[in-house]
């Protein structure tokens, strides 16, 4: 019979939620594995520039706080597999998790997958995706310079990935189906590109179609606030329309979740499986903060180390799954 | 067998971050692309892949066959260089 990997503690992801949980128990010897199947640094590291994280005067690169968190998390001893996670399994007093990369086992699992883009689902989307319509600025924005592009969203990454893709589109139309999300920081930095016909914002457009011929996209037809047909000419088609949780692999896990999918946890981040914990994007009640999730994962590694120990009070969370 | 390994990158992509980093785990040589800095290759990066994205990895076999990966993409990566 094969070895079977057994860590004290596995966190599913590596966003900042999950490094900064492994700083804190790896720094305590607590024995950790990461399991990543994207990016690690999660959504940070696809974005330009971030400029709310705290310490950072002039804002930091998506890319470089990732690289500095994944080295920090690793100076104290913490490993990271590159795999997906497809199932999670409580057995007794052990949490089991079948991965890409074989089956291991852990005294506690932290959840913290993050959130992906959602996708509008119009026609056209799948049929031109990478070849017209994109999730990540900073990945494909380049391939659209001099060229006019359409993002769909009017919520703070729709603005943000906006600003970037500037540095490249010579127009971008922002089509926005209701109200603008974006906070007022990203408006006001958005404001300059607006004044100077860069950019233009449409409100209440419902995007139907995203249309193109043998060489790529070339519009998206939709409707306007009083529903009349309305057609904006483009290259290429950026989405952002906000986010959705990554726990399609807890469908059959028994750990509860919202409406959304999101996890839902109690005061200690425990969600309603013992030694099953929750931080991050991902987590029922979530900010959507990078600052936000670095400080849920610090009090998860704190949980989870009360947890090992077995200091950790009993969820009220469980207590209700039992009586109802 | 993989004779060589081309991406194509840019400066702020994170997926082209984590497609060298699983090569350097493994132990893999390979040549970049940074399109950002030779943006004249930009078209070859298109016409190797059909797509207007990065990365792009091109894995080539010992017989000159290729293998285009796009994305980073650990289900196709994986199978390809190893």
């Amino acid at each position: 019979m094969s070895e079977q990997i057994k860590h004290e503690v596995i966190m599913i992801g590596a966003g900042p939620a999950a490094l900064t949980a492994a700083i804190y128990t790896t720094r305590e010897d607590i024995d950790t594995l990461l399991i990543e199947k994207g990016v690690v640094g999660g959504l940070a590291a696809v974005t330009d520039v971030i400029d709310n994280y705290p310490g950072f005067a002039k804002g930091v690169k998506g890319l470089d706080l990732a690289d500095d968190l994944r080295q920090q998390a690793e100076r104290f001893g913490t490993e990271i597999e590159l795999a997906e996670v497809s199932e999670l399994i409580k057995e007794d007093k052990l949490i089991r998790l079948k991965t890409t990369a074989g089956e291991m086992v852990a005294d506690a699992v932290l959840i913290a997958t993050g959130c992906d883009y959602k996708r509008t689902g119009i026609p056209g989307e799948e049929k031109y995706y990478a070849r017209g319509v994109h999730f990540c600025a900073t990945c494909d924005g380049a391939f659209y310079r001099d060229k006019r592009l359409v993002v769909i969203g009017g919520g703070n990454s729709a603005f943000q990935e906006s600003i970037f893709l500037t540095r490249y589109a010579n127009h971008i139309d922002i089509l926005v189906r209701s109200q603008i999300k974006a906070s007022d920081v990203l408006q006001k930095e958005m404001q300059p590109f607006i004044d100077q016909g860069k950019v233009s914002v449409h409100l209440g457009v419902t995007p139907l179609e995203i249309v193109g011929d043998e060489n790529g996209v070339t519009a998206v037809n939709g409707t306007d606030a009083n529903g009349n047909k309305v057609e904006f000419k483009t290259d290429g088609v950026f989405e952002f329309i906000g986010l959705k949780p990554n726990t399609s692999f807890l469908r059959e896990s028994g750990v509860r979740l919202n409406e959304q999918g999101f996890v839902i946890t109690d005061e200690n981040l425990e969600t309603s499986i013992e030694g099953v914990f929750a931080a991050g994007d991902v987590r029922s009640g979530a900010t959507m903060q990078i600052a936000s999730a670095s400080g849920e994962g610090a009090t998860a590694a704190l949980k989870i180390r009360e947890y090992l120990e077995g200091r950790l009070h009993n969820s009220e969370l469980r207590q209700l799954e039992v009586n109802p | 067998m993989v004779k060589k390994i081309t991406i194509f990158t840019s400066d702020t992509c994170g997926y082209c971050h984590m497609v060298k980093t699983y090569l350097k785990a493994k132990g893999m040589g390979y040549e970049e692309v940074n399109l950002d800095r030779v943006p004249e290759r930009r078209a070859e990066a298109h016409r190797l892949s059909g797509a207007l994205t990065v990365p792009v990895t091109v894995v080539t076999k010992t017989d000159d066959s290729q293998e285009i990966i796009v994305g980073y993409n650990l289900a196709k990566l994986a199978p390809a260089v190893n």
